[in-house]
């Protein structure tokens, strides 16, 4: 068994010897840079995309806020009587607290 | 270390100069493990390609420069693993057609001791790829490592992040498996 062992280890050391470190082609290194350069485009570009879908939302949005959701607040009065209207009419009332509420004129 | 710590820190804050030395320095080892993971030279400079990209993208989340090394060789075993799966050939094939193109250019050369010298060369790479012919991907590429690149058992505890104990066994088995091929061939 050891035998066998040290075959194949020796089997080893020869396919490391077997197989040297071969030269890059001339060409490797414009090739990386190309499809690094590719790589970088095609991230920048969907990042670009990504941005300008974001950008599109939040104009959309914007403008739905401001024609559609502010309005529509802004024209419901949050109290129906003045504040003057309010004291006069707990002064004169106990139910004070109704004239808030539009019950009292 | 190939290079200097400094040289790789500049690479990862984005000097592409400074990864262009980083490169030169490393290329020739790493395409020399490449070939002997994947056993086809004619592919060799395409996945050192594609190693060197994906550590250019990935030099930021490196830790330390101290690192480097095991996460090369991280990146390395990658894309070697995934040129094996997208292949989905048997290395062993493969060899014999290298084998054969090999002996043809020996052939052709003039020389007869060349000729020999390569035979010979060609033979025991055909016969240490069919050996390994008889593990997973996995553990040929990790055998690989251990016995041919002479990497140590901490060295590939980085670079596969797992502990030494794990590995030890797993090479045990994939070691045991192919030599009992390789006892069977002896026969």
């Amino acid at each position: 068994m050891n035998n066998m062992d040290d075959k194949l280890q020796s089997l080893w050391t020869e396919y490391r010897e077997a197989c040297p470190d071969p030269d890059a082609s001339p060409d490797f290194m414009p090739e990386m840079w190309r499809r690094i350069d590719a790589r970088r485009q095609s991230a920048t570009s969907w990042f670009r995309r990504w941005a300008e879908v974001c950008v599109v939302a939040a104009i959309t949005a914007a403008l739905v806020m401001s024609t559609v959701v502010i309005p529509s607040y802004l024209r419901q009065p949050v109290y129906e009587a003045s504040y003057v209207d309010v004291l006069n009419a707990a002064e004169t009332s106990a139910d004070g607290m109704a004239v808030l509420v539009g019950d009292i004129e | 270390m190939l290079v200097e710590f400094e040289l790789i820190e500049r690479a990862r804050r984005g000097d592409d100069a400074a990864f262009n030395q980083v490169v030169q320095a490393y290329r020739k080892r790493i395409l020399g493990t490449i070939a002997r993971l994947i056993g086809r030279p004619e592919d060799v400079d395409d996945v050192g390609q594609e190693v060197f990209l994906r550590l250019y993208f990935s030099l930021d989340q490196l830790r330390a420069p101290e690192v480097f090394e095991p996460w090369l060789y991280r990146l390395t075993v990658n894309a070697a693993y995934d040129y094996l799966r997208r292949q989905k050939r048997r290395p062993e094939t493969r060899m014999s057609d290298l084998s054969e193109q090999q002996v043809m250019m020996a052939d052709a050369a003039a020389g007869g001791k060349f000729q020999t010298e390569e035979t010979r060369r060609a033979k025991i790479r055909e016969r240490v790829q069919s050996l390994l012919g008889h593990v997973s991907e996995e553990d040929r590429i990790l055998l690989t490592l251990k016995e041919v690149e002479g990497l140590s058992l901490k060295e590939l505890e980085q670079v596969y992040k797992v502990n030494e104990n794990a590995l030890k066994v797993r090479l045990f088995r994939a070691r045991q498996r192919v030599l009992k091929a390789f006892e069977s061939e002896e026969k």
